[in-house]
């Protein structure tokens, strides 16, 4: 790897790199696994199955303003629109092939954990019955708050660790290397400390990066956890941005006025849409719960299945909608913010669900006005452009006014 | 109270149970512990002393229930939520609430939330049931919930006490089934709508009192032979609003088989009596069918509907789909083929459970089935 590269030369190369591998693994006597972007695919990488995600693929095309189009097909064939929009489109990509990148290649098997959502098992589970393929389910209750409980849990998410390993075993007929997982494990560890480092910069004022910085920057630990390339990538990321922006006091605003914080997965069709409108009023978004999930925190002195165990349940999706509450509320204190948009995501219920009760916890807790607003992810026909304007518009005004009475 | 119910006093109760229930525990001084579906062993809050009452949405209106769940909610979550937050809320001291799916799991948060001062409990149910590890999680998780009703009402339950609930369930899927048996070859002894509220009010009702109006009803039941039904069977998890069942009942439908929740699978948790009862009720987890929110053999499903179509000789069969169920939304479309390129016939029917209106509903089944035979029915 170059070190003369800078980071968004980096992460094209490694994003290239990987695919060329990806699409390759046949030749190569290896195996494409099909896994969610929440999931210990440390495993995979350890046992030389490739992992894909097709959520990433699904974000590009959705960004690239495709949803609408490819959810229209996946529709016809009886699939209703309010399911998710990641797998819609996927679906209506595997019906047309139609994307705005190289595609992905076909899983030979698939491994959904339902720490992220239950959704993913059952989109999975369609694509699984096309093919007829082998798909294990890491089943990952919900991270409830009692002690016994959790210990419980993680003693259970173990036990599935290992029948994970004997179904790879099984499949490949080849004998899981658990050095080679304590490997993959350093390496997925350094890189999600530097990730976090990464995204711990919006805590500088003016911050030199918003959640759009992170939501490009977050690509490389979701795909490429467990291997050096991302410590790589994130350590020259971050070089770039002390360089580069804090110690010259850069911000992305420099009249950084409002330090936003955001509820759920962006709306990825009008992600530099938003960033434009919120710093026309002087607001940036600096971070979320869901750019926060990939920070693990992986004990290497552990037995590896235990805190593999331990990060995947805790996650921010499985946790209960209190724990989540704590967690915002830790962002905010750490990264002194003064204003919350909410979004209710009609696509993702397993993130959504939750925003109403979160929001009244949030804004009880901090005293600052929430903006909720209701749309798709993915799908522009869920987006009313003028109506979210308007609340935006109407939500600084509250801002403000709320500045001007505390101040 | 419930030892003596008509098959006309079980149609009328089951509309809406609450006012009963309440009454009931007020003069036996029970507490009432509502759970949502599915799959929380009953028999272990019941050997506590407790009253276990399967909540299953109301038809009164949504109130406040969409300021916490979206309008994208399955029904039955949202349904379920009102009826705590407005109506009968009051009634439950305790809930033990399972989470099969996202939605479900969000409703505990929020359920305990919107609670604060009720002992609410989750059952983690596992969401995977073909390897070893689901077998090991059941099992830990009905220990889990004895120590926590143990925490909760102070005492302790005995294998005794536990098997002594485990008979009073059976005894009631027994009879259950046998009344099922019955309707099956004789159809005018029980409407669709009597026979799927026995079911109802056997998931909310004191068992050992409503076994005895159970036995009684069957012994009453007339199996003359008469003509003229079609035979069916009901796919999906519930099947609500109730009246849905008078409009089978309207065009002499005859529902001889079905995998809901409310229904077979139900009578498919029966307990072995024999042995250790919480190694029993781990093992009943796995007797039970297909169930769309918990990932299982993706093809078992099509088999089952498959084997109780050939096995009934029913004519159609109905799929029951809950408005925003997710889990259910994703199986259908390819469930759905499967069951065409077989050659049976479908209906798919979207419910939702505050609806009052269900004359879409009946059109489009007088449709189906017109077209079935061809003419009018």
């Amino acid at each position: 790897m170059s070190e003369k590269l800078n980071s968004k030369e980096l992460s094209k190369k490694i994003t290239n790199d990987y695919l060329d591998e990806a699409f390759n693994a046949h030749e190569k006597g290896k195996l494409v696994g099909y896994t969610t972007a929440i999931s210990p695919v440390e495993l995979f990488v350890a046992h030389d199955v490739i992992p894909i995600y097709p959520e990433n693929h699904a974000v590009a095309n959705l960004t690239a303003k495709k949803g609408a189009e490819l959810c229209s097909v996946t529709e016809s064939m009886g699939y209703t629109s309010h399911l998710c929009a990641y797998a819609r489109s996927d679906l209506g990509y595997r019906e047309t092939g139609m994307t705005v990148t190289r595609g992905i290649p076909k899983p030979d098997i698939f491994m959904a954990c339902n720490a992220q959502c239950f959704t993913l098992t059952k989109w999975f589970q369609v694509l699984a019955r096309r093919g007829n393929l082998p798909i294990f389910i890491f089943d990952t209750p919900e991270f409830i708050m009692d002690k016994k409980a959790r210990e419980e849990i993680i003693k259970y998410c173990v036990v599935q660790l290992k029948e994970l390993i004997e179904w790879l075993e099984g499949i490949t007929k080849k004998k899981f290397d658990y050095d080679r997982l304590r490997e993959v494990m350093k390496y997925s560890a350094e890189a999600s400390i530097l990730y976090k480092k990464f995204l711990d910069m919006a805590q500088y004022k003016p911050s030199p990066i918003s959640i759009f910085d992170c939501l490009i920057g977050m690509a490389i630990t979701v795909y490429r956890r467990g291997t050096p390339e991302a410590i790589e990538y994130y350590k020259t990321l971050c070089e770039e941005i002390m360089e580069n922006k804090v110690n010259k006091g850069i911000g992305v605003l420099q009249n950084e006025k409002y330090r936003l914080y955001w509820e759920n997965l962006p709306v990825w069709f009008k992600f530099s849409d938003h960033a434009k409108l919120l710093g026309s009023y002087g607001g940036v978004i600096l971070t979320s719960l869901y750019v926060h999930a990939w920070s693990f925190e992986f004990d290497l002195s552990k037995d590896p299945l235990v805190t593999l165990a331990e990060n995947y349940v805790s996650r921010f999706s499985n946790s209960t909608i209190e724990d989540r509450a704590n967690m915002a509320l830790d962002l905010f204190k750490r990264y002194d913010m003064n204003g919350m948009i909410m979004f209710m995501n009609r696509s993702c219920k397993a993130v959504s669900f939750a925003v109403p009760s979160l929001k009244d916890i949030l804004t009880k807790k901090t005293g600052i006005p929430a903006l909720v607003f209701e749309s798709d992810m993915g799908d522009q026909r869920f987006y009313s452009e003028a109506q979210i304007r308007t609340r935006i518009e109407a939500y600084f005004e509250t801002l403000d006014r709320f500045q001007r009475k505390t101040a | 109270m419930w030892d003596n119910l008509s098959l006309k006093q079980v149609a009328k109760y089951a509309q809406d149970p609450y006012p009963s229930i309440r009454k009931w525990v007020k003069e036996k001084g029970i507490k009432a512990v509502g759970s949502t579906i599915a799959d929380v062993p009953e028999e272990v809050i019941y050997a506590f002393g407790l009253l276990p009452v399967t909540i299953l949405g109301t038809n009164k209106p949504l109130k406040k229930a969409p300021s916490r769940l979206p309008d994208n909610a399955c029904s039955l979550a949202r349904s379920n939520l009102e009826l705590v937050m407005s109506y009968e809320g009051d009634l439950f001291d305790g809930f033990v609430l399972p989470q099969v799916c996202d939605t479900t799991q969000h409703l505990s948060d929020i359920w305990r939330i919107v609670l604060p001062d009720r002992y609410v409990e989750s059952y983690l149910a596992p969401r995977q049931v073909t390897r070893p590890s689901a077998r090991y999680w059941v099992r830990e998780e009905i220990e889990r919930l004895i120590a926590s009703l143990s925490r909760w009402c102070g005492k302790s339950i005995t294998d005794e006490d536990l098997k002594k609930s485990i008979r009073i369930h059976n005894e009631n899927k027994a009879l259950l089934k046998d009344i099922y048996k019955i309707k099956r070859k004789t159809p005018s002894a029980i409407t669709n709508k009597e026979l799927f509220s026995l079911f109802k009010l056997s998931m909310q009702l004191d068992k050992t009192e409503f076994n005895r109006s159970l036995e009684k009803i069957k012994k009453g039941l007339k199996p003359e032979k008469k003509d003229g039904y079609t035979d069916v069977i009901l796919v999906g998890i519930t099947c609500d609003p109730p009246e849905v069942y008078d409009l089978f009942d309207e065009i002499n439908l005859n529902v001889v088989g079905d995998t809901l929740v409310t229904g077979t699978r139900y009578l498919q948790g029966v307990v072995d009596e024999n042995g250790n009862p919480l190694e029993a009720l781990t093992g009943r987890h796995f007797k039970r069918g297909f169930f769309s929110p918990i990932h299982d053999n993706v093809y078992k499903n099509f088999e089952e509907i498959k084997t109780l179509y050939q096995k009934t000789g029913a004519k159609a069969i109905i799929y029951v789909h809950i408005e925003f169920c997710e889990s259910q939304e994703y199986d259908l479309p390819d469930l759905k083929k499967m069951i065409k390129q077989e050659g049976m016939p479908i209906h798919v029917m979207d419910t939702e459970y505050q609806t009052l209106s269900l004359s879409h509903l009946r059109t489009r089944l007088q449709a189906f089935f017109e077209s079935l035979k061809g003419g009018s029915l």
